[in-house]
């Protein structure tokens, strides 16, 4: 998912105290993906509660929100709305690999082949409308604002950082760069230690800060042509040409000034067509996008969330109370008033 | 047409009063100066900036807005020391600032202003106004920040006061009418601020100015000042925190 561009762009260490009493919003399927994907079993079985309803998200969800609140953020949750039309194929070709990871997971469990189980069902997680659901009725528990984007999330998030309503976008994904947040924000998590895919070793992550305009001027492009450059390298929305990384692409781009001259230079016919750039080009730089939001956080509605969480989905109750400590800073947060 | 030359401390006072507040500005520049107001992301902060021509040493422009990244300026602006002459151009074929800091050149792409937000400064009617030295209230916030994260100013029709409170120690600054340039207040005036605002907002303040108070209950302040030697003014404002509840 997303677009390969970490290598281009240089990012600041940033600790959440550089954060304090910023709004940042955070892409609500890119959060949940990484909750559903990664909140597992040793086996790769989901979390789950008596009735074999997935808990992952909830949880994650959950504790995320909570540690943000505790260091002084304050987080906005964005929900991808319809898809565009041209992200179906991506959608198709992810259904597809999906199932087969439902099948490659449940052989290696027959086998007892545990890690590679874990891998495989992680790459059968699905953000699915009760999930997202689910998630939409926990912030609203929490006292904690999200937005229904009309299209892309990514978008969205995007428009309220570019409009002044927030100061980032949180989301591991560069795609909100292609289309014009000012800063984004990446590794928002709780943990300091990430699993390597695949492997048995863990390395420690920090909150990065990446700085667009600063980003452009160093590869010494415009933001037209970073959005060129992805899709020769292939976004949500197109397949990339092979063997195009961001290096190349970075080169050819700069040589012959944008996608259509590059394509007509080396003439490859695996690109998309100057019909569908313009479409693509036009998602990223003029995507669709709402006012229709307010942005206030409140104290969690305690008993409403012991109810949804201890006892439709098996929280300890201990843990929730202990968790709700986190939360006290929006007391402190709601004492600040706004001008308007 | 955009052409001006300034001392460096000119352009780092504008930077000082806008960048804590925000990453993105658009500059209004017309033939009387620049104007810019921004707000911070989170509605509590709001300033107003004026530079007039007379502060720069040379100005010559039409109207027109120039989107500038605040951090990317200010970055581009450390390369200058105090004393320097800037010479800013806008080249309006790359949508760019040509920036000269002695024999270096900086051309700085700009953004594309369509969509950013020209806020509108709310009408305050607030019954207490003081005219206070900056080096007064400079003290007082930098006192209160090792202690507290807020502090309170109050205002009555002899006296002007600034508290904060923490955990074991308290700091206080009172100043009655005569020590004052100026106090005018209907009655007893006290609002709570937070002091990371008020930190950032006395940064570009020159200690011997006046700066303005404008003060209600509970209710947000404006305060006003000049900077750019009296060629600039910035009205500030800055919502309150409301005591618990």
């Amino acid at each position: 998912m997303g677009v390969k561009l970490g290598s281009l762009f240089p990012s600041e260490q940033i600790s959440f105290k550089d954060l304090h009493d910023r709004i940042i919003v955070i892409d609500a399927y890119n959060v949940l993906h990484q909750f559903l994907a990664t909140i597992r079993q040793r086996d790769g079985t989901a979390l789950k509660n008596a009735d074999g309803k997935i808990t992952s998200h909830l949880s994650g969800l959950f504790y995320r929100s909570a540690n943000l609140v505790q260091n002084k953020i304050k987080p906005v949750y964005v929900f991808d709305g319809k898809p565009h039309e041209l992200k179906q194929e991506t959608i198709d070709e992810r259904n597809r690999r999906r199932l087969q990871a439902e099948k490659d997971w449940k052989d290696a469990l027959e086998k007892g082949d545990t890690a590679k189980a874990r891998v495989k069902a992680q790459q059968t997680s699905r953000v699915t409308e009760e999930i997202v659901a689910q998630s939409k009725t926990l912030l609203e528990i929490l006292g904690i604002p999200y937005v229904q984007a009309p299209e892309e999330g990514e978008a969205q998030a995007s428009y309220m950082v570019r409009k002044g309503d927030a100061y980032g976008v949180g989301s591991q994904d560069f795609d909100c760069l292609l289309i014009g947040s000012p800063v984004l924000i990446r590794n928002l998590t709780s943990s300091s230690k990430r699993k390597l895919p695949g492997k048995k070793a863990y390395v420690k992550v920090h909150p990065e800060r990446i700085y667009l305009n600063q980003t452009l001027d160093k590869l010494g492009i415009s933001q037209k042509q970073l959005v060129d450059m992805a899709i020769l390298m292939g976004t949500d929305f197109n397949e990339g040409i092979k063997g195009i990384g961001p290096k190349k692409s970075l080169k050819l781009i700069k040589k012959n000034g944008n996608i259509e001259n590059v394509i007509s230079t080396i003439g490859s016919d695996e690109a998309p067509t100057f019909e569908k750039i313009k479409k693509i080009r036009s998602m990223f730089l003029n995507p669709k996008t709402t006012d229709d939001y307010e942005l206030s956080w409140s104290q969690p509605d305690e008993q409403k969330l012991v109810y949804f969480l201890s006892e439709k989905y098996q929280f300890s109750e201990k843990r929730i109370e202990s968790m709700l400590k986190k939360f006290e800073p929006i007391k402190e947060m709601k004492k600040q008033q706004t001008l308007f | 047409m955009f052409n001006a030359k300034a001392k460096a401390e000119i352009l780092k006072d504008l930077i000082d009063v806008t960048s804590p507040l925000v990453n993105e500005v658009k500059f209004n520049v017309s033939e009387k100066g620049i104007n810019l107001r921004a707000v911070d992301p989170a509605h509590v902060a709001m300033v107003d900036l004026t530079i007039e021509k007379d502060a720069f040493d040379e100005f010559k422009a039409d109207e027109m807005e120039l989107g500038v990244d605040m951090d990317k300026f200010a970055g581009i602006m450390r390369l200058a020391s105090s004393g320097d002459s800037i010479s800013l151009t806008y080249d309006d074929k790359a949508n760019r600032l040509v920036i000269q800091i002695g024999n270096l050149v900086r051309k700085m792409a700009l953004i594309d202003t369509a969509g950013m937000p020209d806020p509108k400064m709310p009408t305050l009617e607030l019954p207490g106004k003081v005219v206070v030295k900056a080096s007064e209230l400079i003290q007082g916030v930098r006192a209160s920040e090792a202690i507290s994260d807020h502090l309170a100013i109050s205002m009555n029709k002899d006296n002007f006061e600034l508290f904060a409170e923490g955990d074991t120690d308290t700091v206080n600054l009172s100043l009655s009418k005569d020590m004052l340039e100026g106090l005018t207040s209907n009655g007893d005036c006290k609002s709570l601020f937070s002091i990371d605002y008020l930190s950032n907002m006395i940064k570009p303040v020159k200690s011997s100015e006046p700066l303005t108070i404008h003060l209600g209950n509970d209710n947000p302040t404006r305060v006003e000042f000049a900077i750019a030697n009296k060629k600039g003014h910035v009205t500030y404002l800055l919502a309150p925190r409301i005591e618990s509840e």
